[in-house]
């Protein structure tokens, strides 16, 4: 049977775009600015020995080696930090903003480029790490509600809270 | 003949508006090994498959299968589907068997009616039939060690009919980047191509493994192999063969596509029983190849 010109249009029409759903949403200085408004903030990079970025993995399981080159200090007490988490396809870029306590004052996703998944972003998902401190467990489907659909993304942005909050128990509130 | 003609054009039609309002199949990184990706609640997604074996034992043959499915997630753990399949024989002086060929070499091979066992060339393409899918995940491997679920395709073909069960067990390591994938299946299948009303009835027995690794944002690479029983009879009445492949895969994955490449070759194959026909060379013909080639394209619809 010869179908192959019925497939060709198909086909062309099965790749025609369907929905562009990667999304950049926030800037780094967006990401400050919903955070911390106008309050001065410095560039405090830090470099982690291979001890501590030992103790970050335990304490996440996120393999990934942190790059400490993103870590703002804002002034008045508080820290801005910039990090990556393995996506299904591509690296998820967040922010975590921490208060003077030690805690989670928000989350921000600065940029998503997966197929599914986008409801990481929405403010009632990350509403739930607001006031968690490094002594929190930071368990997807224990203290943090997984997104059905979206595990993947919900996990590793939930474990990469956790590293960031171990980073400031172990390097940042020492800082002075 | 104009009736045949406008035949083949409506079930070409059919295919292609089916194919129109389809929308796009969960992600494989591998081109034979199922992983418990499944769509999300409510998600499409459209998938062609095209699987070519080529390659027997001297001759040529050339198996080619192509698939458009429909992916439809029912809840973000039940996966529904639903397959289009077609299929091309290439098959010219293919087989050494003596129990196969009067005259050696011969044509012959899956497909190909026995009534043709010649030394004539056999072509034949067409639209084959169809296949439904479900997958159950009982587990996830992002969130569990091992990540369960379980599988069932029923075909109907004009080549022939099929019952396919499959385990599915997958882990996940260094953030969901490297997996390793086990797929135990079992398949019950009546071949209705030997002609004369004549039908066969087998049961295969695999045991379908991979490891895939993600190298870098969008890439992943791996190995998959294959370890093949066939059975005379729906319960595994007479073993009659067992053939291992192997091969590399290679996968692309963004938001809007993803697309797979898998090249798998037989390493070894024996026949017994009444199989022993379908082996020479120290491998399994019958519908395997020296080499098997599948590419897959997924495309998320919503």
């Amino acid at each position: 049977m010869n179908w192959k010109p019925a497939l060709l249009p198909v086909a062309i029409a099965a790749f025609a775009p369907v929905g562009a759903h990667a999304k950049v949403y926030l800037s780094v200085e967006q990401a400050q600015q919903v955070m911390f408004g106008n309050a001065p903030m410095s560039l405090s990079p830090v470099v982690l020995t291979g001890d501590q970025q030992d103790q970050l993995h335990a304490a996440s399981s996120v393999s990934l080696k942190f790059d400490g080159h993103r870590v703002w200090k804002v002034a008045g007490g508080g820290w801005f930090v910039v990090d990556e988490v393995v996506g299904k396809h591509e690296t998820i870029t967040y922010a975590v903003g921490i208060d003077a306590a030690g805690k989670v004052k928000d989350i921000e996703i600065l940029e998503y480029l997966e197929s599914y998944g986008y409801e990481v972003a929405d403010a009632s998902w990350r509403k739930q790490f607001v006031g968690k401190g490094a002594d929190a467990p930071l368990k997807l489907g224990r203290d943090i509600e997984n997104i059905g659909g979206a595990t993947l993304s919900s996990k590793h942005i939930t474990d990469g809270v956790k590293r960031v909050l171990t980073l400031y128990d172990l390097v940042l509130k020492h800082v002075a | 003949m104009k009736t045949r003609r406008a035949i083949r054009s409506c079930a070409a039609g059919l295919l292609g508006l089916t194919l129109a309002s389809a929308a796009l199949a969960g992600e494989g990184v591998f081109g034979f090994v199922y992983t418990l990706d499944l769509q999300p609640k409510g998600k499409f997604e459209f998938e062609q498959r095209v699987d070519t074996t080529h390659g027997q034992a001297v001759g040529s043959y050339n198996l080619t299968m192509l698939r458009s499915e429909l992916e439809y997630g029912l809840t973000n753990d039940l996966q529904i589907a639903g397959y289009l399949n077609a299929v091309r024989v290439e098959s010219n002086n293919n087989y050494l068997s003596p129990e196969t060929c009067t005259t050696i070499p011969c044509t012959a091979g899956f497909g190909v009616p026995s009534s043709r066992n010649t030394q004539d060339p056999y072509n034949r393409k067409r639209i084959d039939g169809a296949s439904a899918e479900i997958v159950w995940r009982i587990t996830n491997p992002v969130t569990s060690p091992v990540g369960v679920g379980l599988y069932f395709e029923p075909t109907y073909g004009q080549l022939e009919d099929e019952l396919e069960y499959r385990l599915l067990l997958q882990s996940n390591f260094l953030d969901d980047r490297l997996i390793f994938v086990l797929n135990p299946l079992v398949e019950q299948e009546k071949e209705k191509y030997a002609g004369d009303g004549q039908i066969i009835r087998n049961t295969m027995l695999d045991l379908l493994y991979g490891a895939s690794y993600r190298f870098a944002d969008n890439w992943s690479a791996g190995i998959e192999g294959r370890w093949h029983h066939d059975s005379d009879g729906y319960f595994y009445n007479t073993h009659t063969q067992t053939a291992n492949f192997i091969g590399p895969s290679v996968h692309y994955a963004a938001k809007d596509f993803w697309t797979t490449l898998t090249w798998r070759r037989q390493i070894s194959g024996r026949c017994y029983a009444d199989g022993t026909a379908d082996c020479s060379l120290g491998k399994v013909w019958d519908n395997h190849g020296r080499n098997q080639y599948v590419l897959k394209v997924g495309i998320p619809l919503n």
